[in-house]
């Protein structure tokens, strides 16, 4: 039969198992804004019974475990989602600081490209005047330095995205380690029969910082977890993480390398760096591309017209601007103007100081399909919508990502988050309980009183 | 537990809407500020690549406009000195006939053929007419065109030469600005100089003074008919000024449907968000506040 002993020993077990409850609901609290934290649930069992004769008596209760609730499969989601909006963000951050540059404005490649023809156009109602032909140097030398200016600062941005490339390596290769560490203490405290959670939960949210960064692959294993990109380059197995580098190559661009020395720089598929990759290595060159083939068409339109002509003092027209290098790249970052005197514009077409008749073929170039088959002014338009329209495309795909990973994090907070409310009510509840099992061993004190006075009553009487 | 739980953090999405909202309200303010719906590529990129071409159409326009009015002072120029030419050559002829009279004493054709010579010096003058510094009957050379010469039957030579000039005042629109000064002065068929030079010595001499009237009618006639060719430009050009400033009308008309601000949506967008933005902030406000805790005593 059950003694009073093992009733004392039941309730004080109650109020053991309450307690533990309790600091559960205490660490759920406390770790109420800790972002990537996990929610605890104290999963009680009721001990092994006794069984006396035809009597089963119950031992009590104990705290069999503290599990961490979280989804496996949701987390996987997050992190692709965060490495596809890593990569849409930097590549939006980037594309957005260089489309400023095709703005309309009173400034803009289009406006001085106009400026030039209409300086011509102005200098053919009288020739030979001077100061007319200086607007046409004038506006000339304009339009080369806004292509300078606007080739330096795509130039200029690729050298930051440069610089980002290489900060972000480090922090891969921070985070690459710290999981690793993690992946060490996970495995130490599970071989012992520990989940490990909070750790779990720090490692999740390292892995969520990495996916925003670089392209991972997660596969679980009985030492940790092996993270590879999903080209197959190990970023950790187990304990040991392996560190990417940053090697320039001979124009000066920082290309990401794997701990066995592959280049992966075109291989990355997602996250910041391989947004920062593309827009250094294809988007902004793209621009400069077409930057170059502009600027290579104009100087050769023109230097062609005006070979076509005569100058004021009667000889054949030479360059207006200086010959663009072979190949044309970086023709838009050198375009300058091959002559500073006004006199050698050839507006002449029969050789006499007062003739316009060439100034025409030079006008006629605003009409002429020039740059790859089409007007310099058409080219630049459909550049301009073509820079605004990935931009707009890429926000947009920014945004809907942002929708989604909002969706996801909703649902990772509906399972895992800590609900203050539902801690509330946990915490009275064990706190009743606690009070209820207090009772118990009161009661059972004063019944052992009662015993214990029996025998004191024996004694003096 | 049976029931759905929920999502218990609501503020990072609470806040995405704020700042979403706060965007909105931003991009209006803009939008209205600036008066431009295309403030960068990306906000319509259409619009933005028809904006290049319509600013480019807008600047042609305006050039041409500019060209026209500055030619259209030289054609004036023109147009007067031929007026002035012809107006010369009507009195050389009324002086001539007067000449062919058989009445007059050798002094009165003495006196007529000294007027006759300041009449020359006058077409001589008018035939280096210059316009901002230009002769403007000098062809395409910048050289003064007619100059005395006393060894030349006609007393003048033409320095100038053939050439004429085209300004273009509108697409695939040029206008020839000048006639050089051997077409309008000096041609074979009419050669004003000539015409009064022989004048002259018909005078003096009392000998065809007929003949040499006629000639100077002629030169008098086919000037102006050469006069006609600046009266035609000045009537071309005007039209074609005309027809550049309500193409400019439009031009800024396209411009404002693909770039201008909807001022009343932009507004009422504006409004819109400033009231969201304070729901969202009020609704944050209290939200964040209470739990079962602040229940629990």
């Amino acid at each position: 039969m059950a003694s009073l002993l093992s009733a004392m020993y039941l309730a004080t077990g109650a109020m053991a198992t309450d307690q533990g409850a309790l600091e559960v609901t205490g660490n759920n609290v406390a770790n109420v804004n800790t972002p990537g934290y996990s929610r605890e649930v104290p999963t009680l069992q009721e001990n092994t019974p006794v069984v006396v004769g035809n009597l089963t008596y119950g031992t009590g209760v104990s705290l069999e475990t503290v599990q961490s609730i979280r989804e496996p499969i949701l987390q996987i989601r997050i992190q692709q989602e965060t490495g596809q909006q890593g990569q849409l963000n930097a590549s939006v951050t980037a594309m957005n600081q260089a489309q400023t540059l095709f703005a309309s404005g009173s400034n803009d490649i289009g406006t001085q490209i106009s400026n030039l023809f209409s300086s011509i156009a102005q200098l053919s109602t009288d020739p030979s005047n001077l100061s007319l032909r200086q607007g046409v140097l004038t506006a000339a030398s304009n339009l080369a330095s806004t292509f300078n200016n606007t080739a330096t600062v795509l130039n200029s941005q690729r050298a930051n995205l440069d610089l980002n490339v290489r900060q972000s390596v480090q922090q891969v290769n921070t985070l690459t380690q710290q999981i690793a560490g993690l992946n060490g203490q996970i495995t130490a405290l599970q071989n012992v029969g520990r989940d490990g959670s909070q750790f779990v939960d720090r490692r999740d949210n390292l892995i969520n910082q990495l996916s925003g960064l670089i392209d991972v692959s997660e596969i679980k294993s009985d030492t940790g977890i092996t993270l590879t990109t999903s080209n197959g380059t190990a970023l950790v197995t187990g304990t040991r993480s392996y560190a990417l580098s940053t090697q320039a190559d001979s124009s000066g661009v920082q290309h990401v390398i794997d701990a066995q020395g592959k280049d992966i720089t075109t291989q990355i598929n997602s996250g910041a760096l391989a947004g920062l990759i593309q827009a250094r290595d294809q988007a902004i060159p793209g621009l400069l591309n077409q930057l170059d083939t502009l600027t290579s068409g104009l100087s050769a339109a023109f230097n062609s017209a005006n070979a076509s002509g005569f100058d004021l003092n009667g000889d054949a027209g030479g360059n207006i601007f200086a010959a663009p290098p072979t190949g044309g790249t970086g023709a838009a970052a050198h375009m300058r103007l091959a002559i500073t005197d006004p006199a050698l514009i050839a507006a002449s077409s029969d050789g006499s100081a007062g003739s316009n008749g060439n100034l025409a073929s030079l006008s006629s170039i605003q009409n002429q399909t020039v740059i790859a088959g089409e007007t310099p002014t058409d080219y630049y338009a459909n550049m301009v919508f073509n820079v605004g329209n990935d931009v707009s495309n890429s926000t947009a795909e920014l945004q809907s990502s942002q929708l989604v990973l909002q969706q996801l994090q909703d649902q990772r907070g509906s399972i895992s988050g800590v609900s203050l409310d539902e801690e509330a009510a946990n915490m009275t509840q064990y706190q009743r309980a606690y009070d209820a099992a207090a009772q118990v061993v009161v009661a059972v004190n004063q019944m052992l009183e009662t015993v214990i006075n029996m025998g004191s009553v024996a004694v003096s009487s | 537990m049976s029931s759905v739980r929920v999502n218990p953090y609501i503020l990072p999405d609470l806040l995405l809407d704020l700042n979403n909202t706060q965007q909105q309200a931003d991009t209006a303010s803009l939008q209205m500020a600036t008066g431009s719906r295309i403030d960068k590529p990306s906000d319509d990129p259409a619009g933005a690549g028809q904006m290049v071409l319509n600013k480019s159409e807008t600047s042609r326009a305006d050039t041409f406009l500019r060209s026209a009015t500055g030619i259209s002072g030289l054609l004036q120029t023109a147009d007067s000195t031929l007026s002035s030419v012809v107006t010369a050559l009507q009195r050389a002829i009324s002086l001539g006939v007067e000449g062919a009279n058989g009445t007059l004493s050798d002094t009165d054709r003495a006196d007529v053929a000294n007027e006759l010579s300041g009449i020359q010096q006058q077409l001589l003058s008018l035939g280096n007419t210059d316009y901002q510094g230009e002769f403007i009957f000098s062809g395409t050379a910048t050289v003064q065109p007619f100059v005395a010469d006393a060894s030349d039957p006609s007393g003048v030579t033409y320095n100038g030469n053939n050439g004429s000039n085209n300004v273009q005042v509108g697409e695939n629109y040029s206008l020839q600005i000048n006639l050089p000064g051997s077409q309008v002065f000096t041609s074979p068929s009419a050669d004003v100089f000539q015409s009064i030079a022989d004048l002259i010595s018909a005078i003096k001499s009392n000998t065809n003074v007929g003949t040499a009237v006629s000639e100077v009618s002629q030169a008098y006639n086919y000037v102006t008919g050469q006069r006609v060719f600046y009266g035609n430009a000045l009537n071309q050009l005007q039209s074609q000024q005309n027809y550049l400033s309500s193409e400019k009308v439009d031009l800024a008309t396209a411009g404002n449907s693909i770039s201008a601000t909807d001022m009343a949506a932009a507004a009422t967008t504006f409004s819109q968000s400033q009231i969201a933005l304070n729901a969202e902030l009020a609704s944050i406000s209290r939200i964040s506040q209470t739990s079962l805790f602040d229940y629990l005593k």
